[in-house]
């Protein structure tokens, strides 16, 4: 009966992924989730290139060029991006009444919830994929990946989406209007971006700046990647795996029972 | 009639139905501890195979009372029995055999009509692709919306996206055995929302349960078996819809006069004192003693067991005709025959005149006011 009910469970979040995936995602968002990252690596990354001249940029013991340090970065950054899906998802819902309509049918909110996350673990793996094809050529002579790096891109890539998209989740349960959402998230984001090491490394930077890197969980999430697709997995990878970890099953709990809490 | 029918249905019908489709006892909804409660203890049962119309005014507890039945909210305590099973405990089963249609437009904004039928389907379990295809294009035949099929909801109209609404939830037909509508006619025009309510008839002939709300009173007259009217989160009444005017609406009777000419404001005056004097002194006056005005609902501050024997007189001007009057007496026959001897002293030409029961619309309207000065009476 249990692994009934199971099966039920897992069935119910599929169909809702599908259906994020066919009806709930904006295709214009889609795109831009890809052209937005593409257009840094090839403009942003060539131009401060130049500026910065040939010593490259260190990686563990590994020196790579700036525009492969942008492209690794880029991925992790892109989770972010796309986390906002899952607030997007709810807060379009929510205006075109599926949120009430979806919880009258055989659904309940925790597999709203997770079926949202899988939907933007989705996106974030593929943009991720398609985001390193095209800028493959940027990267390719400084790609080291091996078998036992790799899983630490995917991890951080899937536990980026959870925290990120369980943020958004939050912001969107907790905030009373689609404006206020866009502010706050917007600012924030804004905060995450730039007050982590997905443009520039944190080495070298003054020590309060460079402490706040570390507050910001994008930048485990970049760091981690990056360590993953250059093969440069140390004792402090693994502690921002660890960390990434806690982080995000903390909010991923706290977006749950924000969801459960939200009226119907 | 109606338990023959009902009858029938469990005879026809394959599904275990013993017992009531709800089950509703003492439920009480407090948003907040500090708040009064918004349900303050109601109960009622709704049959297999009826329409059950939940009647009240705007913050009357309609609204929470469906959010409850249909999941969206807990009740702060009371029961609920859906097809015989603990609403709390078997969410996910009786989810699966309810549709809802709420008061607010529900629409897939990206999707095309048809594709969004065929979405929903597939989350209603219709597996089989051409099983859904087939069931989409009857509904979109049905429902009249083929014109609209390759539409994007988001491009509808108000009216259509309406239509849209409720089609979909007849995509599990078969699986559905209790159905929710929150006020479903707003925004349709009148054909649409003729043939919609032909289309839940058929519907409830074949077993189907439906709990409608609705403001339009014809509506709840022409589709509702039992009618429930809740105010101020109790139940105040609950019958038939000719039970509930035989009870309440009691011997009044409303008289249509349409004159030849245009009536004068003196002419209205007589009418209105012969009202007052063929009705006698007892409803001139209240229960204090307290003279009233002729044209007031004398049975506002009465007691709901009284009503049958008082009078809510008065007179109207009818819509915006000013040669016709509609006037509310118990005493139609004697008021007639007043008026006609006024009418012939006066020389005046009368083209028609009818005499009718009241409509459940003045039946509801009688309920709740007659609760609400009762109320304010307790507060005094």
């Amino acid at each position: 009966m249990k692994s009934m009910n199971d099966y039920i469970m897992v069935y119910s979040i599929l169909l809702l992924v599908y259906r994020n995936i066919v009806a709930a995602i904006d295709k214009m968002f889609l795109i831009w989730q890809i052209a937005f990252p593409v257009v840094y690596i090839f403009v942003a990354g060539y131009a401060y290139s130049a500026l910065i001249g040939d010593q490259g940029i260190a990686i563990g013991s590994l020196t790579v060029t700036y525009v492969s340090f942008l492209t690794a970065g880029m991925i992790g950054f892109n989770v972010m991006n796309g986390s906002t899906i899952a607030g997007a998802i709810i807060w379009n819902d929510k205006r075109n009444g599926m949120f009430q309509q979806i919880l009258v049918m055989p659904f309940n909110k925790i597999q709203y919830v997770i079926a949202n996350l899988i939907t933007l673990i989705l996106i974030g793996l593929g943009s991720a994929a398609v985001i390193m094809l095209i800028g493959f050529p940027t990267i390719f002579h400084d790609i080291n990946v091996t078998p036992w790096s790799i899983p630490y891109t995917v991890y951080a890539l899937v536990a980026g989406s959870i925290f990120f998209g369980s943020f958004t989740i939050i912001l969107s349960t907790r905030m009373k209007s689609s404006e206020g959402y866009n502010v706050i998230s917007n600012g924030l984001f804004l905060f995450f971006a730039f007050v982590s090491s997905a443009f520039y490394p944190a080495e070298g930077l003054p020590q309060p700046l460079a402490a706040a890197f570390y507050v910001n969980p994008l930048t485990y999430i970049v760091d981690i990647t990056r360590a993953g697709i250059f093969a440069q997995i140390d004792m402090f990878t693994n502690v921002e795996v660890l960390i990434l970890g806690l982080l995000s099953s903390a909010v991923f709990l706290i977006a749950t029972r924000s969801m459960i809490k939200m009226e119907g | 009639m109606l338990n023959d029918r009902i009858n029938n249905q469990a005879h026809s019908s394959t599904r275990d139905r013993k017992g009531p489709c709800i089950s509703v006892t003492n439920l009480k909804k407090q948003y907040g501890k500090a708040n009064a409660f918004t349900l303050d203890g109601i109960s009622f049962d709704v049959e297999y195979g009826t329409v059950f119309g939940f009647l009240g005014p705007n913050g009357a507890g309609k609204t929470t009372t469906l959010k409850i039945l249909t999941t969206l909210l807990s009740p702060t305590s009371g029961s609920v029995y859906i097809f015989g099973k603990d609403l709390i405990k078997k969410q996910s089963e009786i989810k699966r055999k309810i549709g809802v249609v709420s008061q607010n437009p529900s629409y897939e904004a990206n999707l095309t009509v048809e594709r969004a039928l065929d979405l929903y389907g597939l989350l209603w379990g219709l597996h089989d692709s051409r099983v859904r295809k087939d069931k989409v294009n009857e509904i979109l035949n049905t429902f009249d919306l083929e014109s609209i099929r390759n539409s994007k909801n988001d491009e509808l109209s108000i009216g259509q996206r309406r239509r849209v609404q409720l089609a979909r939830e007849f995509i599990h037909g078969e699986d559905m055995d209790l159905l929710f509508l929150d006020e479903p006619t707003i925004g349709l025009d009148p054909s649409a929302r003729r043939m919609l309510l032909d289309y839940i008839k058929k519907h409830v002939m074949s077993g189907l349960t439906v709990f409608f709300t609705t403001h339009i009173m014809e509506e709840a007259e022409y589709l509702c078996d039992e009618i429930a009217i809740i105010d101020n989160g109790r139940i105040i009444a609950f019958d038939t819809p000719t039970g509930l005017k035989q009870k309440y609406g009691g011997a009044n009777k409303i008289i249509e006069i349409t004159f030849k000419e245009v009536l004068s404001q003196s002419f209205i005056d007589l009418l209105k004192k012969i009202i007052i004097s063929s009705t006698g002194s007892r409803d001139q006056k209240d229960k204090d003693g307290n003279h009233k005005n002729y044209d007031e609902s004398t049975s506002n501050n009465i007691s709901k067991d009284k009503i049958n024997t008082t009078t809510t007189s008065h007179v109207d001007i009818k819509g915006t005709n000013p040669s016709a009057v509609s006037i509310t007496v118990n005493n139609a026959e004697e008021v007639i025959s007043e008026i006609l001897q006024l009418v012939s002293k006066k020389g005046m030409q009368i083209e028609s005149i009818s005499i009718n029961p009241p409509s459940l619309e003045e039946v509801f309207l009688s309920i709740v006011n007659d609760e609400n000065n009762s109320r304010n009476n307790e507060r005094k």
